[in-house]
């Protein structure tokens, strides 16, 4: 457990330190995700730490957004004030990205498909 | 010294202190895992919706202030940075079934994305959102942790955005299968990563309880979506907010 958690933080603060230097707009964590992400590639394996430091974090990953959502408080009046516009925009969003990506998905596919049959049959 | 005035003291001491701040999160979090639980994992009981309202009602009946309670909490708060690195691990298991399907899935996620981002931001706009709203929209289509990160660097608030990628991931979970059936997509990979691109985390653990090979293609998108967010959004934002 522990030595996956000084993994983690080793690739966060290598993030946070290119997030400083190099990459201002990327955010620090996001930078540790890539550099870990290829690290497993070029290694081709996942120790078993970082899974056990990885399985704890996805089964709370909840847990961890509580302490920021809850400054909702901060912004009650400016929710409250313009209610319908957010629950439309975000309804609507969901409903029109899930067909957007689904039919785009299933139309590029489709291609895959048909071009693999064309290639079979040559 | 008499009773009451002890018990006040006391009261001083906790409500300084970071554990008052931590054991009510942490409690508030575990009864909406059990209330999840008890729901049979019914999406609408999402545990991060009932802990922020929770957590939200209890400072302000007590009144303590959002900064008080936050400095407490923060060592929660702190985690999420490591918890977006161990995303890593998902998506580099999700890679191993991607196949030679790369091209396609890049495709969709990038149109997924663009059109969660302007149709949420069109819709807010025509009904007459203010700024900070508008703003906050913009990150909410990818993963709550990397969200807020992006929502930092641009200048909106992190916490509307937290709010929008929770409540997104919500709407999804319940909306996507019904969709899904509509538009007569049957595999099972199709169906995950849609739902990976449009419901991130509560989508993602939706579709592992449903099937394997959904709940690995949701993740690689919400990764994936994650790490091409962080990178293209902050243009995107400057771009339409020059």
């Amino acid at each position: 457990m522990v030595a996956g958690l000084v993994q983690i933080l080793f690739f966060q603060g290598l993030g946070e330190l290119m997030s400083k230097l190099l990459l201002p707009t990327l955010p620090g964590p996001v930078i540790g995700l890539v550099i870990l992400l290829i690290w497993l590639i070029v290694r081709k394996e996942i120790s078993p730490a970082l899974l056990l430091v990885s399985n704890g974090f996805s089964q709370y990953f909840g847990l961890l957004f509580v302490p920021a959502a809850t400054g909702v408080v901060l912004f009650l009046p400016q929710i409250k004030a313009h209610a319908w516009a957010i629950i439309l925009a975000l309804v609507g969003s969901v409903v029109l990205t899930i067909i957007a990506s689904a039919l785009a998905l299933k139309l590029m596919t489709k291609e895959e498909l048909m071009n693999s049959e064309r290639l079979s049959n040559e | 010294m008499n009773e009451r005035h002890s018990i006040v003291e006391i009261w001083v001491y906790l409500s300084g202190s970071p554990l008052l701040a931590l054991f009510i999160t942490l409690a508030a979090y575990q009864l909406g895992l059990f209330l999840y639980q008890k729901s049979k994992q019914n999406a609408l009981v999402n545990p991060v919706a009932i802990a922020v309202i929770l957590v939200a009602s209890f400072i302000q009946l007590i009144e303590m202030p959002y900064s008080t309670y936050f400095e407490g909490a923060q060592f929660i708060h702190f985690l999420l940075g490591s918890a977006t690195v161990s995303l890593a691990i998902p998506i580099y298991r999700g890679l191993s079934s991607l196949h030679q399907r790369w091209g396609p899935l890049l495709i969709s996620l990038m149109i997924g994305g663009l059109t969660s981002i302007l149709s949420a931001v069109g819709i807010a706009k025509l009904f007459g959102a203010d700024q900070t709203i508008i703003g906050a929209l913009f990150p909410k289509s990818v993963t709550a942790p990397i969200a807020m990160g992006i929502a930092e660097r641009i200048g909106v608030s992190p916490t509307l955005t937290a709010i929008f990628a929770v409540l997104t991931g919500i709407l999804g979970a319940i909306l996507a299968p019904s969709i899904l059936n509509l538009l007569g997509m049957k595999n099972w990979w199709q169906r995950g990563f849609t739902i990976g691109i449009a419901a991130h985390g509560i989508g993602t653990s939706r579709a592992f309880s449903v099937n394997q090979e959904a709940g690995a293609y949701a993740s690689l998108a919400m990764g994936l979506h994650g790490i091409i967010g962080a990178i293209l959004i902050p243009i995107l934002y400057h771009l339409m907010n020059r």
